[in-house]
């Protein structure tokens, strides 16, 4: 007897470590998103912290709250040897910088930016890495990543562009690092920054100053006021500094966190089902257990109040351990980020555990399981004893009502997302609106499908057990049974999984649909072999390119396009390219929905559909265009220009305006080099060929950057790719949980078929195919949800891409097959890995014990 | 079909000899079979009876190959089945055992007719349709067939137990307390319908019992004690059992 008592205890814990499973995994990856914030946060002040670092007086020009004009005014040597002089300064320094790209070590310019270095090492927010800092105009220091990304180490030359791309020379002394907003790449003396000649670098746009002994931060604002009285200038304490950054950057941290949060919530929603569904199991098999405790006397408050002081007891317990493996999980997320981007500043892996995460680890932990617990334990004392007593853990009327009530609600739901869907994509304007209301009503169709699970169960079983029923005969055929025998139950197991899935392969197919369309249209649209542009955003790529590229033989054709800012009519900021004569319809190929487009002449323009329609112009129409300097930068406008509008083509690579080359002198005088050159080899002449005529042609001149279409597939693959694998690892997280939430219902059947598992191996089944009928189980489990989730997050993002598309730009659906191979094979492993301990478990128990198990 | 009712009595279909079975170890250990030494002949109905553990359902598990025995050796027919691997208990036990239980003899999952043929199927082989209908007829089973067990009455289920037990064609059919659960008239549905698997078709049957009058359908009751033989009765009345039970109490 003591032995069944035991066994039943030993069984009992069991049940307790798997629901305490589920709870701490939820708790520890809502605990790590918490503590990642935190950290993150942290950081970000440690860096900002790091530039008021010994500053007790911070001198910034008075800002009237707009920008005045294009010319940056900044703070001059004389105010900086005014704040010098003041008394109570012990030294005082100006800070300036701007951009300066530097060649790596293959010769190719990468973007950068110099910094002046202070002459006060107090005041310097860097610290060495390497060597040293510079002490001479000749000397460069690199910020360490920089360095490595380019390839250079301490001692060599680095060559850096000044105004007009006019190459200076540098010796490399040492690397350092700097704190999280300090955006320079490169450390020189004042004096050499300035020789670089950059707009802007000839004054300071802060002067920071230290106190000498016995001044206080206030007394030397004070000072420093009275030395530069009359200039509109902002003095404020080093203290003031820290606080006025720390406001700004902790608004940045919070778009983290809450984009970290969205996860978050989707992990507690996934292991509130888990938990939910294990409690309501658990409770479902001690139904007869608490039936007897009221048949010998206990209150239905007393039982009730049992079970809750029990999943009380097991919240605060799992919660804790969920808290420290949330630091685990931070640390790791922490890690996973760090190895990502490689240029971002330094950061330690830290795990703060602030109060609020603490609270909201039990919260979670404790208040989900509670929840959780009350509606089962509501439910099993609610009938009568007796009734209790009689009722089989699964007869079939428990498992197999779905109340009309939850039908209906799920038809209602279901109502509203389609609506909603429909609504959304009649819109059809393709903006942000139309897609959140499609994704709204998708989620909504969603949610109705998890509410009609346990009437879904029954017919997919069937469909999916299929296959294994043929593949492995009676076990597979008794494993189908068991996962259609209790729809409600196998309906919320997987729904987690479901939940999971449906969003990955959401994001999945949509970022795959925009990334193909977005190659599909550089294939229409820009049928060259190769194209050049400026490896540095802010500057055109010299004429001299576009000329020599012009005499390369192996070439057929060369089309240079220059891009301007300009308003069209009321519009704002848009961008204006010229197409030369001999690449329209050919090297560029707009689609067009109305006007013609065979040449453009002087004064005649092609508009893009969006821009057309909000000034409302068409075909035959005269427009009038000013250009806004270059790159849009300044604000005082050109002069105006009357173009005829000839043609309205769709798509968004082209910018939202086309002009012949001849038109553009008018219209900006100034513009000056191309944004592109598009080439085309001759017939006869290998891409290998033409790639290495264009390679040499462009040798000299650091900033051009040849590129095929393939490689610039290659780079918005990479980029969508970076983005996926983050949402794929953060969604994992949640995937995870799922698995073992059909671990434990798995785990919890097994215990409660004990009696069944012995009567199967007593008729013959043998220790093999029990495990194999617990595996298929779980596979089939595990493949309702991922199958489900497969179709409903394919079909949510085939509305969201019929949603985004407008008649200017198809977004197709493109489903990456592979990719969901992937997630179907994982699904697959991951259920034969959660039935793997239950499976032992089940095959180890004797014929014998099995049989005298109650 | 032709079941050879000749030799009866002259083949043994189950021999134990010398059997021993200690559950626990040490001070707590006990001895459930101490030494026990039975034959069990083809085509014959035994009933195995004795006080609350005296050792009949030890006894019946390890006669089954279901458990492993401490000393002692078990043949099924003419083979040797102590010490056997797990794998070919269990096909012994798909292919020449039968089994009914006190309760919980069927899947909860499968319908009656699917329950009958488990068996059958796990050891892949094709039910003789003669065979299933003249036992599904002789039950009573037939408009129950696409029934699931809860739809079915306590009798009812057992009564499907016993037509699965059967429908393999076993060397030897082992029912622990198989009426221990019914009312006394579907409690004789059962022994009638044993009894006669044995008498018109040559089946052989081993039942642990508590119940004189279930005993008394069989051909022979073996007493056990304390996990000893403690005497046989052949031909036995629900009287004679009684009287015997009473005397194997003053011992
Ligand atoms: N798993 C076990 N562990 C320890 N002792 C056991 C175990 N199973 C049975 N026993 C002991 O072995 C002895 C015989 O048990 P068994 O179940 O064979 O008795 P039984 O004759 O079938 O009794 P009943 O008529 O009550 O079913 C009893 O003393 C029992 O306590
Ligand atoms: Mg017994």
């Amino acid at each position: 007897m003591l032995r069944t008592i035991l066994a039943g205890m030993r069984a009992r814990t069991a049940r307790l470590v798997l629901s305490s499973v589920a709870i701490a995994l939820g708790v520890a990856f809502v605990t790590g998103t918490l503590v990642l914030s935190d950290a993150m946060t942290a950081s970000m002040n440690d860096g900002f912290a790091k530039t008021a670092r010994n500053v007790d007086a911070s001198v910034t020009l008075q800002t009237d709250g707009k920008p005045s004009s294009d010319k940056p005014e900044t703070l001059s040597e004389d105010t900086l040897a005014a704040v010098r002089k003041a008394p109570g300064v012990a030294a005082a320094d100006g800070r300036t910088g701007g951009s300066a790209p530097f060649l790596n070590s293959n010769g190719k310019a990468q973007s950068g930016s110099a910094i002046a270095l202070e002459s006060e090492p107090k005041l310097r927010p860097y610290d060495v890495v390497d060597g040293r800092f510079p002490q001479q105009d000749n000397e460069i220091a690199l910020e360490k990543h920089a360095a490595s990304n380019a390839k250079l180490t301490v001692g060599q030359q680095v060559t850096v562009l000044g105004k007009d791309d006019q190459k200076h020379s540098f010796t490399l002394v040492g690397t350092y690092q700097q704190g999280a907003n300090t955006y320079g790449t490169e450390l020189l003396l004042p004096q050499a920054l300035r020789s670089l000649g950059q707009d802007g670098s000839a004054g300071y746009h802060e002067i920071v100053a230290m106190a000498a002994p016995g001044v206080s931060q206030q007394q030397l604002v004070d000072h420093i006021k009275t030395a530069v009285q009359g200039q509109k200038v902002k003095v404020i304490t080093g203290a003031d500094l820290t606080t006025e950054r720390l406001k700004a950057v902790s608004s940045r941290a919070a778009n983290f966190t809450t984009f970290l949060l969205a996860f978050a919530i989707i992990a507690l929603v996934v292991a509130s089902m888990v938990i939910y569904n294990t409690f309501t199991i658990l409770i479902a098999q001690r139904t007869k257990e608490l039936a007897l405790l009221r048949c010998v006397g206990a209150g239905r408050g007393q039982v009730f109040g049992s079970v809750l002081a029990e999943a009380l007891l097991m919240g605060l317990i799992a919660s804790t351990i969920g808290l420290f493996g949330g630091l685990g999980v931070s640390a790791l997320l922490q890690l996973g980020i760090g190895s990502l981007n490689d240029n971002g500043s330094d950061t330690p892996v830290t795990t703060p555990l602030s109060l609020s995460t603490v609270l909201a680890a039990f919260a979670v932990g404790t208040v989900v399981t509670v929840l959780a617990a009350v509606l089962p334990a509501r439910k099993a004392t609610k009938v009568a004893p007796i009734a209790a007593l009689r009722t089989q853990t699964d007869s079939s009327e428990e498992v197999s009502r779905t109340g009309k009530v939850r039908m209906v609600l799920a038809l209602l739901v279901a109502a509203v997302g389609g609506a909603a869907v429909a609504l959304g994509l009649k819109q059809g304007d393709g903006g942000a609106s139309s897609a959140v209301i499609t994704s709204a009503g998708a989620m909504l169709l969603t949610l109705a499908v998890v509410m009609l699970g346990p009437l879904l169960v029954g017919p997919i079983n069937r469909v999916l057990g299929a296959v294994p029923r043929a593949l492995f005969g009676v076990p597979a055929k008794l494993a189908a049974a068991n996962a259609g025998r209790n729809p409600k139950r196998t309906a919320a197991t997987t729904a987690a999984l479901l939940i999971g899935v449906t969003i990955v392969s959401l994001i999945t197919v949509v970022a795959t649909s925009a990334k193909d369309t977005v190659a599909k249209q550089l294939d229409q649209q820009f049928p060259a072999d190769y194209w050049v542009t400026s490896a540095l955003y802010d500057h055109k790529l010299p004429t001299s390119v576009g000329d020599k590229l012009a005499g390369v033989s192996a070439l057929s054709k060369v089309a240079a396009s220059t891009s301007v800012y300009a308003q069209i009519g009321t519009e704002d900021y848009r961008e204006i390219a010229t197409v030369p004569a001999n690449s329209l319809g050919d090297l560029v190929r707009p689609t067009l929905t109305s006007g013609r487009l065979d040449k453009l002449g002087p004064g005649e323009l092609a508009l893009g559909q969006k821009t057309a329609e909000t000034i409302g112009a068409h075909v035959g129409d005269t427009v009038p265009v000013a250009a806004l300097g270059s790159n849009g930068k300044g604000t005082s406008a050109g002069p105006k220009q009357s173009f005829k509008v000839v043609a309205i083509f769709s798509g968004q690579s082209l910018g939202n305006a086309l002009i012949a080359p001849e038109s553009l002198a008018a219209l900006d005088p100034q513009a000056k080099g191309y944004d592109n050159i598009l080439l085309k080899v001759k017939p006869g002449v290998s891409l290998a060929e033409g790639r290495a005529a264009v390679d040499q042609a462009t040798a000299d001149s650091p900033i051009a950057k040849v590129e095929s279409p393939s490689d610039s597939k290659d780079e918005i693959n990479t980029q969508v790719n970076n983005v996926l694998a983050f949402i794929w690892a953060m969604i994992g997280l949640a995937v995870v949980i799922a698995l073992v939430g059909i671990a434990n219902t798995l785990s919890l059947s097994v215990l409660e078929r004990t009696r069944e598992s012995a009567l199967l191996r007593a008729l013959g089944l043998t220790r093999g195919q029990l495990r194999l009928m617990l595996v298929v189980e779980s596979i089939l489990m595990a493949l309702m949800g991922a199958v489900l989730g497969l179709i409903l997050g394919v079909g949510s993002g085939w509305l969201l891409t019929k949603s985004l598309s407008t008649a200017a730009m198809q977004v197709d659906l493109s489903v990456p097959v592979g990719q969901i191979g992937v997630l179907l094979v994982a699904a697959v492993i991951a259920a034969v890995l959660a039935a793997a301990l239950p499976a032992r478990r089940a095959a180890r128990t004797s014929v014998v014990a099995g049989m005298a198990e109650a | 079909m032709s079941a050879v009712v000749s030799d009866v009595g002259t083949r043994t279909a189950v021999t134990a000899r010398d059997l021993v079975k200690i559950y626990g170890k040490g001070d707590t250990a006990v001895r459930a079979l101490a030494g026990v030494s039975v034959n069990f002949a083809a085509g014959e109905f035994t009933a195995i009876m004795g006080p609350s553990g005296s050792g009949k359902s030890t006894l019946m598990h390890c006669l089954a190959g279901l458990d492993n025995v401490d000393g002692g050796a078990v043949h099924i027919g003419q083979s040797e089945i102590t010490g056997l691997a797990d794998k070919e208990l269990t096909k012994l036990r798909r292919d020449r055992v039968g089994f009914v239980f006190q309760a919980f003899n069927l899947l909860p999952t499968l319908t009656a007719e699917q329950n009958i043929l488990l068996g059958l199927e796990l050891a892949g082989r094709k039910p003789d349709k003669q065979w299933f209908d003249t036992i599904v007829d002789v039950l009573g089973l037939r408009d129950r067939l696409r029934h699931k067990p809860t739809e079915l009455s306590g009798g009812q289920q057992q009564r499907v137990a016993c037509a699965r037990a059967l429908v393999a064609r076993p060397d030897v059919v082992f029912a622990d307390e198989p009426t221990g659960n019914l009312d006394s008239r579907s409690g004789a549905e059962v022994l009638d319908f044993l009894r006669m698997s044995v008498r018109k078709l040559g089946q052989t049957v081993i039942m642990v019992t508590h119940d004189p009058v279930a005993a008394s359908y069989a051909d022979r009751v073996v007493l056990l004690a304390d996990g000893h033989l403690a005497g046989e009765i052949l031909h036995p009345t629900a009287d004679s059992v009684l009287s015997a039970l009473k005397h194997l109490g003053d011992v």
